[in-house]
């Protein structure tokens, strides 16, 4: 028993990391009911667009990400490639930390802090630098 | 089971950690509003050992547990000569200066042509190794579990043996203990030390889910509920803590129907529990009649 963990243990650990990492923007517009916003995601790799990947979309609020989350919904392939469509409801307008679990040609979450507000999102900006994607 | 169920099982676990580590002080009679702290110390350490150094994560998760049993011990040195209220506001300071420590902490690399490490206010991201390996949710969610297992294997032993007796003597009467012989100080050291090092694993472990972490991840917020676990679910025994992590979390889930009001709902719904069954749902009376019961 020891011997198969510790096996599996180095397994995991040997296994080599992936090179090139996805990149993430998004864009949102508010829709008719509160709180609710259309989110286009665009997936990116080495600068190119990334289709076909399989794109979950959830939120926390950063200081409470039990208490304020948003479950996990898919997305749907965009106009164009490396493009997602998902409908996001808030809870409430503030900052929030959107979660994408990507899944297919990689196996990646990243996290975007993005503002919402009655006129969409835009990226968090704190100490005058924007958070790295 | 899909995306969100396997997050809020994981959720659970995770919290389950911090819950377990406030329950430990409860026993010995100390309430922490700290523990939040060393569940940042894991996060962070942990964090760096894997996505800089590139250790695997059970060694990132044995370190960060002795870096956060160590702080823990160093933080109960000076607070621990307090009582009650003065112990519980010394162990929030102490809390709030390491993340504000965190909001200071700069330690960035280049690992493959991105800069990877704490940033201040803007946070930790790229913990990846658990993506990186391939690790779907559901193994996470195993590893986990599992070892939130091994953590209540090991309290229940505890809890049996002359330790526990020990425990609950100090947290019923301090006087009384130490007038039998018991060193009380030496004890509640070895607990602090050992809640911190609980706390910590649990914090390494969310900051791999995560793949981020900020310091405000790590505020009063967190150090309340941690708190509210172990006293929602009760005192009586180590699943205690456990099922306040289901009820937490399980009314938290279900009362999205309120929308943005359900933290006041969920609010209230604590209040009342608090009121009828002071010592948790899980309370010592309960948990004698469950043992009489059933053994």
């Amino acid at each position: 028993m020891a011997k198969s963990a510790l096996f599996l243990i180095l397994a995991l650990a040997s296994l080599p990391a992936s090179a090139q990492r996805a990149q993430a923007e998004l864009a949102c517009t508010p829709s008719n009911t509160d709180f609710a916003y259309h989110c286009v995601v665009r997936l990116s790799r080495g600068g190119q667009p990334l289709p076909g990947a399989d794109v979950s979309v959830g939120a926390d609020m950063p200081s409470m990400p039990m208490a304020h989350n948003v479950r996990p919904v898919k997305a749907k392939p965009g106009k164009a490639p490396g493009e997602y469509q998902a409908r996001l409801d808030l809870e409430m307008l503030g900052e929030w930390a959107v979660k994408l679990r990507l899944r297919g040609p990689v196996n990646d979450q990243l996290i975007l802090h993005y503002d919402f507000d009655e006129k969409g999102a835009r990226p968090v900006i704190r100490s005058g630098r924007l958070p790295r994607k | 089971m899909d995306d969100y169920v396997t997050g809020v099982l994981t959720n659970i676990g995770l919290f389950s950690f911090l819950a377990l580590s406030a329950y430990l002080l409860l026993i010995a009679g100390e309430m922490s509003f700290g523990q939040q702290a060393f569940f940042g110390v894991g996060a962070y350490s942990g964090g760096i050992l894997t996505a800089i150094y590139g250790l695997p994560l059970p060694v990132a998760a044995l370190v960060a547990m002795l870096l956060g049993s160590l702080c823990a011990f160093l933080v109960g040195l000076p607070t621990l000569r307090l009582r009650g209220l003065y112990f519980a506001m010394a162990t929030l300071a102490a809390a709030e200066m390491a993340r504000i420590l965190f909001e200071l902490f700069r330690f960035q690399r280049q690992i493959g042509g991105e800069l990877v490490g704490p940033d201040g206010t803007q946070g930790f991201r790229g913990i990846r190794w658990v993506f990186e390996r391939g690790v779907e949710p559901a193994g996470y969610l195993a590893l986990v579990w599992g070892l939130l297992l091994i953590a209540l294997v090991v309290f229940l032993l505890m809890e049996r043996s002359r330790l526990g007796a020990t425990l609950r003597a100090i947290g019923e009467d301090p006087d009384l203990a130490r007038s039998c012989g018991i060193s009380v100080e030496r004890f509640k050291l070895g607990v602090a030390a050992a809640a911190g090092a609980l706390a910590a694993l649990g914090g390494v472990l969310f900051a791999h889910h995560n793949t981020y972490i900020e310091p405000r991840n790590f505020d009063i917020m967190l150090g309340v509920h941690s708190l509210a676990y172990a006293l929602i679910g009760g005192l009586g025994t180590a699943f205690g803590p456990l099922l306040g992590v289901m009820v937490d979390l399980g009314v938290l889930e279900g009362s999205r129907v309120f929308q943005g009001y359900r933290m006041i709902a969920f609010g209230g719904l604590v209040a009342i529990l608090l009121i009828f069954r002071p010592r948790g749902l899980l309370d010592e009376k309960v948990v004698h009649w469950l043992r009489a019961r059933f053994s």
